[in-house]
């Protein structure tokens, strides 16, 4: 069950009806259901308007070079994920196939996910059609596991495109805390791997969830989530971009039950030529919400960065309380920062409030540190992991924020 | 707990309406090549200016509106009924004693006292496109200081003018900018002489006048070396049935160690369209600051600008935006860093009453290669009533390692514990309400000079009128 091989070798292009008629065949051993929910994000991938020149959602950003255009075969030796501690008896942990043969009620849901809707509309249809890995989550009532859960994705190599499609719920008053890691298989070739992910936290539940995302340097990562928040639901989202040629990570977070807790955070390290484009959205639809967001990049070398981020108050929404942060520190004259902070707000009993700032080191930590023997290379390192310890902070216990700082500073060494 | 309920704004107290059947040139409903030709020979235009217009009018034809990002009420805008041209084909007149009667109504309904009118140190009151009334004191004249219309600018002053017109906003930046400079008349064009500094703030009243008539005013001021200028903009419109359209060009050009401020206060009435292309170019330590308010108008679409094209150069833009029900304001700010060491400061003040919308737009740009750029941006917005609504997108490109942006944005509503507080000391609600709206954009309004922060108190006084109940 581990390794599915096929041998499809059809001409590659996604759009193409030989193509899709032969993906269908190999997973023909699945409900008809599914097959038809593929059938159906197909042809909505195939109706998609052509992609407009001045489009919002993608503003300053390089379209082409997150497209599929690079990637545009599938990878096809998938390799089901690596799930671990699955062994609990108040959740269900299984990978996408083994819950299509023993859980299939679990994805009932998948037919009224909508995604992130905020621009990689192409990226989600063809996820929602093609994917082939993932895996699907439940925690029971009032479960409230200890020790954290891991998933292990692989990104695909040698040019090919894997689509994964994940579903975590949380049901009433669970808690739980999952760790999802997203590496290469190895160095020597790039791929493209495109993540949905969709998260209901039911009353009262809560969720911590880190991602550390360290894939190849010639990738693309393309995550698109959206978790939705009943009733005094608390989700605490930590991201750690570390890899990858270029990503693009879409992220709505929905407040649609009173008191619900959505917090965001997510930093990046840019080295060479990296692209990190992210577009967030904190949608208040119930009122007494709270939602915090908090994007840091470090940029060297010729690296970029595009946050994107907007804070919706609908009109119902009072009592919300809602902030927006992102800091940008350029660590060279090429690298490169973009800021589009947004709020829309039509509810008049709120606070909410963003704020971007972008600049450089401190010249008189870097001198205090230079004075102290530190070199300068070193001096600027401890200066960037003390940007990011704010965010690296948020993640819990201290064997794991440890463990987190140990990661980010690995990344430097390569 | 305050009680919500939508404002009622008696609209007729700025009824100045009067008739406009004896205008003695009309260009018509709609727009055409001919519309445009017919514009041009009346004023008597340069063949170059025509070319001008019509290749202007070719690329409005071309451009889309920009719906992909602005608000889609821009569709209702109906090109085809609305009047280019019209004016009393008069010279601007030189003395007081030769402005016509109805015109001097007017003025007396805009309620500027008779003392202030003498003080003023040149007037240049539009009515309708053309100038109706102009008149420099001679000592400005003395100095050099060109101020004229913009048809006499380029008819008359042609080597000043001529070079930066239509240079700092270019006639295809957008499609009303495209507009403007198709069928642009009326307007002020003002050249300060190398280190002149004037005194006094210039000033011209703008006014509507006709239905279905927009106004294209077309606005060049040039601040020669270490020249300085204060230019204030005033705005009333007459109430209307259907939208009027005003869409206006303001270039500034600070050359050298220049500073110019350009103060608006535009109040025209709910049914108009106000999409204006605002953008000033500052050379080496040159200074430029917009102080902009906006109270009136159906929907503003207005982003003042400033190219920081030397070193050391400085812009500046301070906003406040009132939008009441029916009104969207759409302002914001545009700063270019494209020199070393140039600042920016944007500081950006809403209050949004019953239905209304204010929305801040912004853009922040600085490329890599430049250093020690400094940009320092503020948007707070006030809401009042449960079904206000207030948005911020602003957009910021840095590059480089040498440069640092700030920006920061919040919102809020009135804080029910102060408004008791004020009740408890005898105000009713409404006068506690105006206070805490002028408390809240009090330190903007101190940077306006003296009569327009009187001007906007009143002002505010007056939207904030039955805000509450």
């Amino acid at each position: 069950m581990n390794s599915v091989t096929s041998t499809i070798n059809v001409n590659n292009s996604f759009a193409s009806t030989d193509f899709f008629n032969s993906f269908l065949e190999k997973r023909s051993w699945e409900p008809g259901w599914l097959a038809d929910l593929r059938k159906d994000a197909w042809d909505s991938f195939n109706a998609l308007p052509k992609a407009k020149i001045k489009d919002e959602m993608w503003r300053f950003s390089p379209r082409a070079r997150l497209g599929y255009s690079h990637f545009d075969c599938l990878e096809e030796s998938v390799k089901q994920i690596a799930l671990i501690n699955q062994s609990s008896n108040g959740a269900v942990f299984e990978n996408f196939d083994q819950a299509i043969l023993n859980n299939p009620n679990l994805l009932s849901h998948l037919p009224s996910c909508t995604g992130p809707e905020l621009g990689s509309q192409e990226s989600f249809l063809l996820g929602s059609c093609f994917s082939e890995s993932g895996y699907v989550l439940k925690v029971n009532n009032k479960t409230k596991e200890q020790s954290p859960f891991v998933c292990k994705h692989i990104a695909p190599t040698q040019n090919r495109t894997l689509f994964q499609q994940n579903i975590i719920t949380v049901e009433a008053f669970a808690e739980l805390t999952l760790i999802e890691y997203f590496d290469s298989e190895n160095e020597k070739t790039g791929g493209n791997l495109t993540n949905l992910c969709h998260i209901n936290l039911e009353e009262g539940s809560k969720l911590t969830r880190i991602i550390i995302q360290r894939v190849n340097d010639q990738s693309t990562f393309n995550h698109l989530e959206k978790v939705e928040l009943q009733r005094n639901a608390h989700f605490n989202g930590i991201s750690l971009q570390l890899g990858g040629a270029q990503s693009r990570v879409e992220s709505r977070g929905v407040i649609a039950g009173e008191g619900a807790d959505f917090n965001n955070y997510s930093l990046s390290l840019g080295r060479k030529e990296q692209l990190f484009d992210q577009r967030t959205i904190q949608h208040h639809l119930a009122p007494n919400g709270k939602s915090n967001l908090l994007f840091k990049n470090a940029l060297l070398d010729e690296s970029k960065s595009i946050f994107s981020g907007l804070i919706k108050v609908d009109a119902n929404a009072q009592n919300t309380d809602s902030f927006q942060t992102n800091r940008n520190l350029l660590l060279s004259t090429d690298a490169e920062a973009d800021s589009l902070p947004g709020l829309e707000i039509l509810a008049n009993e709120v606070k909410c409030s963003h704020g971007a700032t972008t600049s450089k080191i401190d010249e008189q930590e870097l001198f205090y540190l230079q004075s102290r023997g530190i070199s300068k290379s070193v001096a600027e390192k401890l200066i960037i992991l003390g940007f990011f310890e704010e965010i690296i902070s948020k993640a819990g216990p201290d064997d794991l924020v440890q463990s987190l700082r140990d990661i980010i500073s690995d990344s430097f060494s390569d | 707990m305050i009680k919500q309920t939508n404002i009622e704004v008696d609209r007729e107290k700025g009824n100045f309406h009067y008739p406009t059947d004896k205008y003695a040139f009309d260009a018509g409903v709609g727009l055409s090549e001919d519309v445009v030709k017919y514009i041009s020979g009346v004023k008597g235009e340069d063949d170059w200016l025509l070319n001008f217009r019509l290749k202007a009018h070719s690329i409005f034809e071309k451009k889309a509106m920009p719906t992909h990002w602005a608000s889609k009420d821009l569709e209702n805008i109906n090109f085809d009924i609305i009047r280019y041209y019209l004016a009393q084909g008069q010279q601007p007149s030189r003395t007081w004693e030769e402005v016509p009667d109805d015109i001097k109504n007017t003025f007396e309904r805009l309620g500027i006292p008779e003392q202030e009118r003498k003080f003023l140190a040149g007037v240049e009151a539009q009515f309708d496109s053309e100038a109706a009334y102009s008149r420099m004191k001679e000592d400005l004249e003395k100095e050099g200081v060109i101020f004229v219309g913009s048809t006499e600018g380029l008819r008359d002053h042609p080597e000043i003018f001529k070079k930066w017109f239509g240079k700092v906003i270019p006639t295809s930046d957008n499609k009303f900018s495209a507009l403007n400079s198709a069928v642009f008349s009326g307007g002020s064009f003002i050249y300060v002489p190398p280190g002149v500094k004037l005194a006094q703030p210039l000033q011209a009243y703008f006014r509507i006048n006709a239905e279905n008539f927009g106004q294209f005013e077309r606005t060049l001021i040039i601040a020669d070396e270490g020249a300085e200028i204060t230019y204030m903009e005033g705005c009333t419109a007459p109430k209307f049935e259907t939208s009027t359209l005003h869409s206006a060009v303001v270039e500034l050009v600070a050359l050298k160690g220049a500073k110019i401020q350009y103060i608006t206060v535009q109040n025209w009435s709910n049914n108009v369209f106000n999409l204006v292309t605002k953008r000033a170019m500052a050379e080496e330590e040159a200074e430029v600051k917009w102080i902009d308010c906006n109270i009136g108008s159906r929907l503003t679409m207005k982003y003042p600008g400033v190219i920081l094209r030397g070193r050391k150069a400085r812009g500046e833009v301070l906003s406040i935006a009132l939008a009441n029900d029916g009104q969207h304001q759409d302002t914001g700010a545009k700063m270019v860093h494209a020199a070393d060491e140039t600042t920016s400061n944007v500081i950006a003040k809403s209050v949004s009453i019953g239905e209304g919308r204010s929305s801040y737009r912004g853009l922040v740009q600085m490329p890599g290669h430049l250093k020690h750029c400094k940009n320092n941006t503020e948007c707070d917005a006030l809401l009042i009533n449960s079904s206000s609504q207030t948005d911020t997108y602003p957009a910021i490109t840095v590059k480089g390692d040498e440069n640092s942006v700030q920006h920061e944005a919040s919102v809020s509503k009135v804080s029910a514990e102060q408004i008791f507080y004020m009740q408890q000391r005898g105000l009713n609600q409404t006068e506690a309400m105006s206070l805490y709206v002028n408390g809240f954009v009090n330190d903007l309004i101190r940077e306006f000079p003296m009569e327009y922060s009187v001007e906007l108190k009143r002002l505010i006084d007056l939207e904030m009128e039955g805000s509450v109940g």
